[in-house]
């Protein structure tokens, strides 16, 4: 700690009469007040950039070539997810012997977005994408259809 | 859960033989001790009645001053269905030791409150969550669930999912929640 | 005129809403005037069954739930619970995985003090510390989400290693938010550490002995304000600490005025540890090889790091099935809480306060 010399006394003492210390301290509080330097996000103006791995709402991804889903109904996803809500609907096509993709469903209220049934899907089907408005105004409208997982959430934007 | 072909797989663990299990061997000569290791963790095994008596010899003798953590697993399947597994640590030789000692549904085991305090709410934790009684300890009360809450989550005996359905349909009437 | 007055004892509950308690903790404070008799914590508000809910999970699947025990430093819970898993099927994940696990727990205990010191600078009075925490803090969950997709609820790190390498300008950022940070504490420092008020509230409040300490289980910064130079980074390292050069910061009284000075210059030691990590990144794999569908041997393994509010442990019985059959975490703010039983004896209300807030309380792991 400070050092009891009568110097170092007296300089306290000058410090705290002319109110040097306090000084010293809104000094950097005023240090912070420049434009430069606010970090508030206008929000919903200037909506965030999130990382590109950022772990939001999930979308079933489409073949951009021949427009059919990427999905291999391999249940991989279903296995791995903590809460067990994702439920993968398929049915066996007679002539390809492949599994084609019926319905695929995701309940949205009781995902903790962990990510684990992106990591497991083995073909990039199953992706959380960076979209985080996801509100819905009833509980069913959380449990989301293979249509709403292809398209994504389209929250209405308001006019600020 | 239920293991009626093969029987539970046991710990391969190893002998374990040192300085320490040989002072511990011969200051409690009759206790009924083993000494093993798993994974380089050792580990001992001791009769609840020779807990506190062993504890307080770690802490004086041999310098585990440190009380980590104490905690309770269920094994229903078992005649003495309980083991409390005790954690302790001495800080100047970083070494750490695992008491286990088992003991029946409703017997009681007897609490360290008086030579660790901090044995004090990770016992209430323990009784709390298994319904494991603490003999001598000052305030045996729940501590994480409510005071009037029936049951011991813990327990082997019911699944998650039992649990939640029967309040789901004692308290909201409906079938189930999944 | 001289009367006798005679005091009356008040019993005070200081609820589980309240903006002090950090969560929802809930005291029942015995008063005599302005001065605590006796306070007796009930908690559980916060009790989620996380225990529970283990044995009903694969070894990959509790690992997201584990980052919401200590919400404020969700790197440490999965570095803590990877590496016990890891232990029990005797797997060692990779040196580059390793050291990339040290640069997000030093960056993960960096973000835990912040908000420690934002949050009981405000709840003393101090209210221009939180905003500034704020701001270091949103530079370190940048990074977090740059990782690995989440600020708070990182599962950022998977049995075996990492699951993402580490994305292009992560040595950038982590630098630069480095070199600032180190300003930026000084900074603090000057607006915290001299002040006389500051002073006033922390010195000599919630004094706890050495012997108390090893008594009651504390551990993390409480003890080692209190002398006790103890940290499992040192003394048992883990993840390969032990070639990292840092110190162990201790002071001597243990009150929370040494505590707040012990976390500060745990923040920095954490920044000397950062800078090392960078320079010594080794190239290679990042995930061991682990079976996809994980059934250990039956057995048992205790493991524990140095989370930044103290020891976290993690002791998991696996019987050779898919499920843990118990997963036990060793809450180090559940243990360093019993001692607020004694330490705010004797003390004003106001320093019951600081003192819950200078233990460093995460309800989320109190309760689990």
């Amino acid at each position: 700690m400070e050092t009891t010399s009568p110097m170092s006394g007296i300089w306290l003492a000058i410090k705290r009469f002319f109110l040097l210390d306090l000084l010293e301290g809104l000094w950097v509080t005023f240090r912070a007040q420049r434009t430069s330097q606010i970090v508030t996000e206008q929000y919903p103006k200037e909506r965030p950039k999130v990382a590109e791995r950022y772990r939001g709402a999930p979308r079933l991804n489409i073949n951009p070539e021949n427009g059919e889903t990427l999905c291999i109904g391999c249940d991989l996803c279903a296995k791995a997810c903590p809460e067990n809500l994702i439920v993968v609907g398929t049915v066996r096509n007679k002539e390809t012997r492949r599994l084609d993709l019926t319905t695929f469903t995701y309940d949205l209220s009781r995902c903790m977005f962990c990510g684990l049934c992106e990591d497991a899907c083995p073909v990039d089907a199953l992706e959380l994408t960076q979209d985080f408005e996801m509100a819905s105004y009833s509980r069913e409208g959380l449990i989301w259809d293979r249509q709403m997982l292809e398209e994504g959430p389209r929250p209405t934007h308001y006019k600020s | 859960m239920s293991q009626e072909a093969k029987p539970a797989p046991v710990m391969a663990s190893e002998a374990w033989e040192d300085p320490l299990t040989a002072s511990l061997s011969t200051a409690f000569p009759d206790a009924g001790l083993s000494f093993a290791r798993f994974r380089g963790q050792e580990f001992v095994i001791v009769p609840a009645a020779q807990v506190p008596a062993l504890a307080e010899y770690l802490r004086e003798r041999e310098g585990f001053c440190y009380f980590t953590d104490l905690t309770v697993v269920d094994y229903p399947n078992d005649a003495l269905r309980f083991e409390t597994v005790i954690h302790l640590y001495a800080l100047d030789k970083a070494r750490r030791i695992r008491l286990k000692s088992r003991i029946a549904d409703t017997a009681e085991f007897p609490s360290l409150s008086g030579i660790y305090a901090a044995a004090n709410w990770l016992e209430r934790e323990a009784f709390d969550m298994f319904g494991v009684r603490f003999a001598g300890h000052p305030n045996l009360k729940r501590i994480l669930l409510p005071e009037d809450w029936q049951g011991h989550p813990l327990r082997k005996e019911k699944s998650i999912l039992a649990m939640d359905n029967e309040w789901v349909r004692r308290h909201l009437e409906i079938e189930s929640g999944q | 005129m001289t009367s006798h007055l005679e005091g009356q004892e008040l019993t005070l509950n200081m609820g589980p809403q309240h903006p002090s308690t950090h969560g929802v903790l809930r005291l029942v404070l015995k008063l005599e005037g302005e001065r605590v008799k006796s306070v007796e914590c009930v908690i559980g508000y916060l009790h989620r069954g996380v225990e529970k809910i283990g044995e009903n999970r694969t070894y990959a699947q509790f690992a997201p739930y584990v980052d919401r025990m200590d919400y404020v430093s969700a790197v440490s819970n999965g570095l803590g619970y990877c590496l016990a898993v890891e232990h029990l099927i005797a797997v060692e994940a990779p040196a580059r995985a390793q050291c990339v696990r040290i640069i997000f727990a030093e960056l993960n205990r960096i973000a835990s003090h912040l908000l420690w010191l934002g949050t009981h600078a405000l709840d003393i009075g101090a209210m221009t510390a939180l905003f500034y925490t704020m701001r270091e803090r949103e530079d370190v969950l940048k990074i977090f989400e740059n990782y690995c997709g989440a600020r708070l609820t990182t599962h950022a790190f998977r049995i075996g290693g990492l699951q993402y390498d580490l994305y292009e300008g992560f040595e950038a950022e982590t630098r630069s938010f480095c070199e600032s940070f180190k300003k930026r504490l000084d900074e603090y420092e000057k607006l915290l550490t001299k002040n006389p008020i500051w002073l006033e509230r922390l010195k000599g409040v919630g004094v706890l002995s050495a012997e108390d300490c090893l008594a009651y289980g504390v551990s993390g910064p409480m003890i080692r304000a209190s002398g006790v130079a103890w940290d499992l980074r040192k003394s048992n390292p883990y993840s390969g600490y032990g070639q990292y050069d840092f110190e162990v910061p201790t002071a001597t009284s243990g009150d929370s005025y040494d505590r707040y000075l012990v976390r500060i210059e745990e923040m920095r030691q954490s920044i000397r540890i950062i800078e090392q990590g960078l320079e010594r990144i080794p190239a290679g794999p990042i995930l061991a090889k682990v079976p996809k569908v994980l059934k250990p041997a039956a057995g048992e393994v205790y493991i524990s790091v140095e989370a930044p509010k103290g020891e976290l442990g993690y002791y998991i019985v696996s019987d050779g099935s898919l499920h843990p059959y118990r997963v036990r975490v060793r809450p180090p703010s559940f243990i360093n809480l019993a001692t607020l039983e004694k330490i705010a004896v004797g003390a004003l209300v106001a320093d019951v306060v600081a003192i819950i807030g200078t233990i460093d309380i995460v309800l989320g792991e109190v309760d689990r």
